[in-house]
């Protein structure tokens, strides 16, 4: 079982210099040696319950293709766009289509047998094999010219309290679900420590010397000894403190807005807070790979400031007749590429640190979901829309395949890398190896 | 006149100096009545003693003479090193130790959730329910398990009342951790099911989802020796997850001992509070004069005290209304959070705050903070960063009743007193040794104390520094990993059989001819067990068994992989049993390879290895006292020959009065150590030092023959010891005022 890793395992592990520790990422000798390749990045984003198809797809094949309601947001970005209809997730066995959706996305294949019961099929467990994510992760962490200090990186927006099949995407291996991070607070003390704590430490120091002071005059000479010494320990971490502060961050840190609480009407806030954090921890070169996770496989989201008051998964379910039902799931689904295109804006506006252009020049955002259709819960035309230029892909087009297996994207992505593996997942459905005519 | 030339510098000092000087430099009042000490070398020294000394015949000691008389002076009293060997005993300014630095915090935050006392060790409170999902309304019985291993195979667990396709079980109480280290918690079940340990903020194993074959589930939390943990386990079998059958096992692995079901001594079916235990880790203490102490402190030592100040703070305010006992309570919130504060530092520093004290920790913070909560962490930060919080004993409050109060608790504890002991201390009833001594006695009876006693006795046995232990593959096949686990969990069924009995007697500790054996042990240390028999008392009749000198674990921990070590066990007995001073040996030997010298008995090669005169100084003592454990080969199994001749055990040891005691095996060793002075007088010390960690000496040089005597007129009960030694730390404020009055002397 994955647990998170806590601010007290950080403490732990890294003692209170966290405080300085962006500032030793951020020099150029330390961050950003052994440039020879370009960097490249993947970024996963989830969404859940399917998409509206005659709001989603675009018409044509090609250059020349029109964007639909839903992928509007993406205008701007159109030439560095790339709409992939026609793949299908064929894994089946064990677990519902949510499940599967979810559990094999990444994976590419069958769910262990188990005891989880979705709303129709057997029972399931977890995924029987690592995350696309993770394998390009470890990839990249093997060799040092790509190493990062966390090689990947698990966002997190509104995903409920409780570890299950629906609410699991990746997998550091069979059985090995990794828990996204969906409080940005946290996400915040793993990348960057507490400066809060550097404050409230830095209020106390102060005090502390004057209490020491006090207490020094009324021991005996043997004993001041020990004092004295204490105190000097204290000067020198208050002037560690002090020199932490007054160098320039920069945007190493990035400003959250605080107190945001994880409620469903924050949902706006907390994505931007998140996709804040991860645009940042990958200017910082913190890891290359980075998933985030909106809400579950079957999430509920009350998307009130749409107008759409009904849970997403419930209405996920109104038939195609139910045309007021449509309007608020594309709405819904229109929301979620707004974050990707804000996600998009922000990597396009961000500098590629030591390199020349900007963080999209090097990094291909891939929207993705559990299935094609909450209605239908088909597992066929799952959407994956490709943004940005990290993977040497055309973009700006739309293409249409007859029904391939999703396990091929999932070879593309890792071919993209340089990682040229010949299977991942179930072999079955990695015949003929990587996508046609993506690159 | 008697040439000097080939007297040595003792002898001359004697001869020529002592008469003025004093025979240890001391002064003699009415010659020269300053000590001699100071910062020359010795070939100042030595020059000024050629010309000038003695001084009523400068010319009797020159030369060679005045050279070896210089460095005898220099070396025995007169310089840096010297003087601080010789420097009388006092009580020093001492921290908490790392150890008592985790009891205190832990205790602290418990004292804020209604603190429990460990009682009716019996199992886990059980609840069965009806179907899958712990309805109130379907609870069909209640009851107190006594360990959690249940297979109901596809049946029911409670035929008449509960359905055999859908139910759901909850056990709860709390767990008590006997050691301090990584437990390794298992869950076995193909259900789902999860486990809490310390609280409900999280479980430890979260089981809920089945997955393949998968059924076991382990996890590892850091838990203090003695306290307390709340713990809660559910089981749900559900026909929707299509559960054929239900079964459930709850396991652990403490620290280097068997993976066993957690026992019901280990478990309550009481309610216990949630626990918090600092994973901050601390450097290790001073252990350099034998015990751990805090006199001493470091840049990592200071880092370490604020990381755990850090985290304790922010581990407080993400619970802060539990912790401030408001939660649903109405009221003005920062009125609430200012009452807390100011009992957090109240109790962090152990006595009640001056009105200046409460103006800087509390009032400040409050007033100089934007919010309540801000004002709470550094509140909590500044008073764990706080010398109030982090020393013991400073002088202003070295002399009321709380300063008894504490000397108490962390003689006995290593912890902050509890509530009953700090009203005792408000009444004033410190003052009477007689309640002291009650209220020591009571605090023995907390498996905190017990835990104390424990890991003193693991440091006296040299047991803490047996990790990975391993033996030759070839020569003892059977000494494998779960071996040694097994080995170390007898040593501790035996340890806490006579610690915890009503005589605790250390005689018994030395004597017993019994110990605890389980089927895999049985075997290998020749006891007829069935194979899977579980841990019992195991009674020899071989006419060497000296209850833990003999015990295999320390035989094989004082061992080599493939031969027994008698220097090992020799310095053993010597250091911890008999409390005799060694040095270092002058140089560092390799033991002499077996392989060259086949033909020798272990005995005889260690003699002829350590027979040079250099060696025989120590070695004269370490090794007749090592070979008498000659019978236990490197795994601790008795043997009766070695390499087809006789053991040889037998030995002479001479006492620190000069008495010879002769023994022809280690069963008469023991008796001899059992009763003599001299091992109670080691005993007492050693266990003085790791109680109070202040030197004994301080409280008086008579105090160890008191305590000795003391200790056998209490028919040398260890507990019984353990409380009078509490009661002269926490009683003897003379000791304390020492240390105040030096202030005085330049």
């Amino acid at each position: 079982m994955i647990r998170f890793e806590t601010r007290r395992h950080f403490l732990r592990k890294l003692g209170i210099s966290v405080a300085a520790m962006p500032l030793a990422w951020n020099l150029p000798s330390l961050g950003f040696a052994n440039q020879q390749r370009r960097k490249q990045r993947l970024v996963v984003v989830f969404s859940p319950n399917g998409v509206v198809p005659k709001n989603f797809w675009p018409d044509e094949a090609g250059k020349d293709f029109k964007f639909k309601q839903i992928l509007e947001p993406l205008e701007p970005y159109r030439d560095r766009t790339l709409v992939l209809h026609g793949v299908c997730d064929k894994v089946r066995g064990d677990g519902d289509n949510h499940m599967r959706g979810i559990g094999c996305l990444l994976t590419g294949v069958e769910l262990f047998p188990g005891n989880i019961q979705g709303g129709s099929h057997t029972p399931a467990g977890w995924s029987s094999g690592m995350s696309l994510d993770q394998e390009i992760k470890n990839f990249l962490q093997a060799e040092e010219t790509t190493r990062t200090r966390f090689g990947s990186l698990e966002f997190g927006v509104m995903v409920p309290e409780r570890a299950d099949t629906w609410t699991r995407m990746v997998y550091s291996g069979p059985n090995k679900p990794i828990a996204p991070i969906d409080d940005p607070y946290q996400m915040f003390g793993k990348l960057y420590g507490a400066p809060a704590d550097t404050a409230s430490l830095k209020s106390v120091l102060d005090e502390l010397q004057d209490d020491l002071r006090k207490l020094s005059k009324v021991v005996s000479k043997e004993d001041r000894r020990l004092l004295d010494e204490h105190a000097s320990y204290v000067r020198s971490m208050e002037r560690e403190l002090v020199a932490a502060k007054q160098s320039d961050l920069g945007h190493a840190v990035p400003d959250i807005e605080p107190g945001v609480k994880e409620t469903n009407d924050n949902m706006p806030r907390l994505s931007k807070m998140q996709i804040d954090l991860l645009v940042n921890s990958l200017a910082n070169d913190f890891a290359r790979v980075a998933t985030l996770q909106y809400t579950n496989s079957v999430g509920q989201a009350k998307m009130r400031w749409l107008d759409a008051e009904e849970g997403h998964h419930d209405l996920s379910h109104e038939p195609d007749s139910n045309e007021k039902a449509q309007e608020k799931l594309t709405r819904i689904n229109r929301w979620f590429c707004e974050q990707i295109a804000y996600l998009v804006e922000r990597l396009a506006a961000t500098r590629e640190p030591g390199g020349p252009g900007t963080l999209l020049d090097n990094t291909t955002v891939v929207w993705t979901n559990e299935l094609g259709q909450g209605n239908t819960h088909t597992l066929d035309n799952i959407p994956f829309v490709l943004v940005g230029n990290g993977l040497d892909f055309r973009m700006g087009r739309s293409l249409k395949y007859p029904k391939l297996a999703h396990n091929r994207l999932l070879l593309s992505l890792a071919h993209g890398f340089g990682h040229r593996i010949e299977q991942f997942g179930n072999p079955d459905y990695c015949g003929e190896g990587p996508l046609p005519d993506l690159s | 006149m008697v040439s000097a030339a080939n007297l040595d510098g003792e002898q001359i000092y004697r001869q020529q100096c002592a008469r003025c000087h004093g025979d240890r430099g001391q002064g003699v009042t009415k010659e020269y009545g300053k000590p001699l000490v100071g910062d020359r070398s010795v070939a100042e020294l030595a020059k000024i003693i050629d010309r000038t000394m003695p001084e009523d015949a400068p010319q009797k000691c020159v030369g060679d003479d005045a050279r070896k008389v210089a460095a005898f002076i220099y070396e025995r009293f007169y310089g840096p090193i010297a003087q601080e060997r010789n420097r009388p005993a006092r009580v020093e300014l001492a921290r908490l130790t790392v150890r008592q630095h985790q009891y205190t915090i832990c205790d602290l935050l418990a004292s804020f959730r209604g603190a429990q006392q460990w009682r009716e060790p019996s199992g886990l409170k059980a609840e069965y329910f009806n179907k899958g999902n712990f309805q109130t309304k379907e609870r069909m019985l209640e009851r107190v398990d006594p360990g959690v291993t249940f297979d109901f195979g596809e049946g029911s667990p409670f035929d008449e009342k509960i359905g055999r396709d859908s139910f759901s079980i909850r056990w709860q109480g709390g767990v008590l951790a006997p050691e301090t280290g990584e437990y390794e918690f298992i869950l076995d079940s193909e259900n789902a099911a999860r486990l809490w340990v310390d609280g409900d903020a999280r479980p430890l194993i979260d089981a809920l989802v089945r997955s393949g074959d998968d059924t076991e589930h382990r996890e590892t939390i850091f838990l203090l020796a003695g306290e307390v943990y709340p713990l809660r386990l559910e089981l749900q079998k559900s026909e929707k997850a299509k559960d054929k059958t239900a079964s459930i096992e709850l396991r652990w692995k403490p620290p280097q001992r068997a993976e066993e079901i957690i026992p019901a001594q280990a478990l309550s079916p009481h309610w216990y509070p949630q626990r918090f235990v600092l994973s901050t880790r601390f450097p290790p203490d001073d252990r350099s004069t034998g015990y751990e102490r805090g006199n001493s402190i470091s840049q990592a030592w200071e880092k370490a005290a604020t990381d755990a100040a850090l985290e304790t703070a922010e581990h407080v305010i993400a619970q802060l209304d539990d912790y401030a006992g408001i939660r649903n309570k109405k009221g003005d919130r920062n009125k609430l959070l200012r009452e807390f504060a100011e009992r957090w530092v109240t109790r962090a520093f152990r006595r009640p705050l001056t009105d200046e004290q409460k103006q800087f920790f509390v009032d400040r913070p409050f007033k100089e903070s934007p919010d309540a909560e801000t004002a709470v962490k550094r509140v909590v930060l500044l008073s764990l960063v706080s010398p109030r919080f982090l020393y013991q004993d400073l002088p202003q409050e070295r002399h009321d009743s709380y300063a008894v109060a504490c000397r108490l608790s962390y003689a006995v504890w290593d912890s902050l007193p509890d509530d009953t002991l700090l009203s005792a201390a408000a009444q004033g009833h410190l003052t009477n040794p007689d309640s002291v001594r009650w209220h020591a006695a009571r605090m023995m009876n907390d498996p905190r104390a017990q835990a104390k006693l424990r890991a003193f006795l693991d440091q006296w046995l040299n047991v803490d520094r047996f990790v990975d232990l391993a033996k030759d593959a070839r020569r003892y096949p059977d000494f494998d990993r779960e071996t040694v686990d097994d080995l170390r969990t007898a040593l501790d069924l035996f340890v806490n059989d006579i610690l915890s009995s009503s005589t605790a007697d250390f005689r018994e500790l030395l004597l017993a001819r019994w110990l605890y054996l389980n089927g895999r042990l049985g075997s290998l240390y020749g006891a007829r067990l069935p194979p899977d028999a579980p841990f019992q008392k195991v009674t020899f009749d071989d006419p060497q068994r000296a209850g833990v000198l003999t015990h295999p674990y320390l035989m094989a921990g004082l061992a080599y992989t493939a031969t027994s070590s008698p220097i090992h066990r020799g310095v053993f007995v010597a250091r911890s049993v008999l409390g005799r001073a060694l040095r270092p040996p002058p140089e560092a030997v390799a033991p002499l390879p077996v392989d060259l010298h086949q033909d020798l008995t272990t005995r005889q090669r260690v003699a002829l290895q350590t027979n040079a005169q250099a060696c025989q100084a120590c070695h004269r003592m370490i090794n007749p006292l090592g070979f008498a454990f000659e019978h236990f080969d490197a795994v601790g199994r008795y043997r009766e020959i070695e390499l087809g001749k006789p053991i040889d055990a037998g030995g002479v040891y001479q006492t620190k009065r000069g008495d010879k005691v002769t023994f022809r095996n280690v069963r008469e060793l023991a008796e001899y150590l059992a009763t003599s002075d001299e091992t109670h007088e080691a005993f007492v010390e050693q266990l003085f030092h790791y109680l109070v960690k202040q030197p004994i000496r301080a409280f008086g040089a008579q105090q160890i023959s008191q305590l000795r005597q003391r200790f056998v007129d209490q028919d040398c009960n260890i507990r019984k010891l353990a409380i009078e030694i509490a009661v002269i730390a926490a009683t003897s404020s003379k000791a304390y005022d020492l240390a105040v009055h030096s202030q005085a002397t330049p």
